[in-house]
């Protein structure tokens, strides 16, 4: 069942780069756009671009059959669906598979079995991989409270359907529990639709590792390698890297391993990354769970691996064997990449969309910049505020900062305000250059610093 | 296929296209190779290709109904168009657009008269076509007033969000 012409369905940054992928794998590209994104990086370079529909998401981007028709209308044999928007919604998978359009991604039945996180976390616990100790479903206030005292205080409450942070506190007390946990279960309940709430034990000093995998749907499956992403602010990653230099060797084999048996015992299909919180102080690692999609920073693993996971994505989607064996992926190097917003970093990350004047990125070796954006382009106000990835790749992690910092101060945007200052000041940041990081740093000491140093 | 003008369609080819046409749902088929000409319809009252299809925008016509997309004609030409590449629409015109991608129908069921007709007076509320997503049926609303000039989409084509399906002549 070889792809001959796929339709790509997202937008930005991962629309151009599957739309690139796949043209150099002689697929032929049709783009799905808003009519925000008809005059689009993917819509100039794809083969074919079809308008879906008015700007807002919800009568584009985010209708399943849409998607699905449009594929069927332009002929499509696949549909790639990136990331975010549907790219993790069962209900697209199933509707492409129940019209014989090849979904470039995980079965639907896997997409929907990771998606519910209790579910996910039956599976991890199943495939014997690390849990963070905590409970099932939590009814009301009471019952929470009882469950913290066992766990001990501090305590994280979270919507089983949810992600982003919506619907998700810490409480540190019986009275914060009491304070908090009827916002957060009916903000899960509009956010999306579900208010079933669990509990977690808070881990302190954390840092994000995950693994990205790939498995052929028949069991076999491999990773290349982990990633660190804990420079975030409100849950949302701005650095990502690989390898975590952070982590001793014995516990990275303990970390891949966990991965690659969650995964092998779902027979898993295509592109996936299993997260898991690394907790520095007790060296332990926990599942947390499953994204069955390409990722923003999937650019890291590549870098450090050598392979181009989007077309490894079109290949196995296509049915290729997946012939790879773990010891022919080996990690060489390092590779950081961090995100460019459209955003005020002094007006507490405002988006700031309109029209680039000038589009300068910084090039070089070992630099990357994956990105939809060009001289003239309208950064339109509907969608996230992403414009661009930064990747730096070097030998060393201490020769990959210097290349990211030394890249940061070459690359100009014009026209519009983003992130850079804050990328710049974090990338010369002394914890950032000796890796002294935690999920926290950024809002706890890197953002309360970058205010200061501009003062 | 030969496109000369001695060409040789066989009694064969003949049969053939018949039954493809039977094991498609699509409403009418229209072949012509040289000066050999084919029309299939289900309408027990088509009296032959429709000829708006003639004028439709070239670069609408790559797009086939969705239940053939394995037939589909190769993607057009890039750049690719916005909405469709519409043609110029005259002076003082009003036009109806898409208002979002899918399958334009003239009328609400196969084999039931169209909505409208060239020449028909409609006002704002004339439900005009209908355009279909996956099999759901949604009516479109003319939101103008004025005398149909010309039905620019073709039956059960794909149409794109804010594509010209219909050129009125506004009311006076």
């Amino acid at each position: 069942m070889a792809i001959t012409r796929v339709l790509s369905v997202n937008r930005g940054e991962i629309a151009a780069r599957v739309v690139h992928a796949a043209q150099a794998l002689g697929i032929e590209a049709v783009q799905a756009v808003s009519v925000a994104d008809r005059d689009s990086m993917a819509a100039r370079n794809a083969d074919r671009t079809v308008v879906l529909g008015p700007a807002q998401s919800r009568l584009s981007y985010l209708d399943p059959k849409l998607l699905v028709h449009t594929a069927l209308a332009t002929g499509c044999d696949a549909l790639h669906p990136g990331y975010g928007f549907l790219s993790e919604r069962a209900t697209l998978a199933r509707l492409c598979a129940e019209h014989g359009i090849t979904f470039v991604g995980p079965r639907a039945e896997t997409i929907a079995a990771l998606g519910d996180k209790l579910e996910a976390k039956a599976i991890a616990r199943a495939a014997g991989v690390p849990l963070v100790p905590g409970t099932d479903r939590i009814n009301d206030v009471a019952m929470a409270q009882a469950a913290a005292g066992e766990l001990g205080y501090p305590v994280l409450i979270k919507a089983s359907a949810g992600g982003g942070g919506r619907g998700m506190f810490v409480a540190r007390n019986p009275e914060d529990i009491a304070a908090g946990f009827d916002k957060a279960s009916n903000e899960a309940r509009e956010a999306f639709g579900d208010d079933t709430m669990y509990m977690e034990t808070f881990v302190e000093n954390a840092r994000h590792v995950e693994v990205q995998v790939f498995g052929d749907g028949k069991g076999h499956v491999v990773h290349f390698g982990e990633r660190d992403c804990s420079i975030q602010r409100r849950y949302q990653k701005v650095f990502e890297e690989s390898p975590c230099a952070a982590m001793p060797d014995a516990l990275r084999a303990q970390l891949h391993g966990s991965a690659i048996a969650l995964v092998a015992s779902l027979k898993y299909q295509n592109a996936g990354t299993v997260e898991f919180l690394y907790d520095v102080n007790r060296q332990a690692i926990y599942f947390i769970e499953v994204n069955a999609r390409i990722q923003v920073e999937h650019p890291v693993s590549e870098q450090v691996t050598g392979f181009d996971l989007v077309q490894l994505q079109f290949r196995i989607a296509a049915g290729e064997p997946l012939l790879l064996t773990q010891a022919q992926i080996p990690v060489r190097g390092h590779a950081i990449e961090c995100r460019l917003n459209a955003e005020d970093p002094y007006q507490d990350f405002r988006p700031s969309p309109g029209r680039i004047t000038h589009w300068g990125p910084p090039r070089g070796a070992g630099v990357r910049v994956d990105s939809h954006c060009y001289d003239g382009y309208l950064v339109p106000p509907f969608y996230d505020s992403m414009i661009g990835k930064l990747i730096a790749t070097a030998a060393t992690r201490e020769a990959c900062v210097e290349r990211l910092a030394d890249a940061l101060d070459r690359a100009e945007i014009g026209g519009l305000t983003t992130n850079l200052p804050l990328l710049r000041y974090i990338a010369r940041h002394p914890d950032f250059i000796h890796n002294d990081l935690n999920t926290r740093w950024l809002e706890n000491t890197g953002l309360p610093a970058f205010s200061a140093h501009q003062e | 296929m030969s496109t000369g003008k001695h060409t040789l369609v066989k009694p064969e080819d003949v049969e053939n296209l018949i039954e493809i046409f039977k094991q498609s749902d699509w409403d009418e088929m229209h072949v012509q190779v040289g000066d050999f000409e084919l029309f299939l319809s289900n309408d027990p009252h088509a009296t032959g290709p429709t000829r708006a299809a003639a004028a439709a925008p070239a670069a609408l016509a790559p797009a086939a109904a969705p239940a053939a997309g394995a037939l589909a004609a190769p993607v057009a030409a890039k750049p690719a168009p916005a909405h469709g590449g519409d043609a110029p629409v005259a002076d003082g015109m009003l036009v109806i657009r898409a208002p979002n991608l899918g399958t334009f129908y003239r009328s609400p069921k196969p084999g039931s008269p169209a909505y409208i007709e060239v020449g028909q007076v409609i006002d704002a509320d004339t439900e005009v076509c209908l355009i279909e997503v996956m099999k759901l049926f949604a009516p479109v609303r003319a939101g103008i007033a004025g005398t149909v000039r010309e039905i620019r989409a073709r039956e059960g084509q794909m149409v794109e969000f804010d594509q010209v399906l219909i050129i009125v002549e506004p009311a006076d």
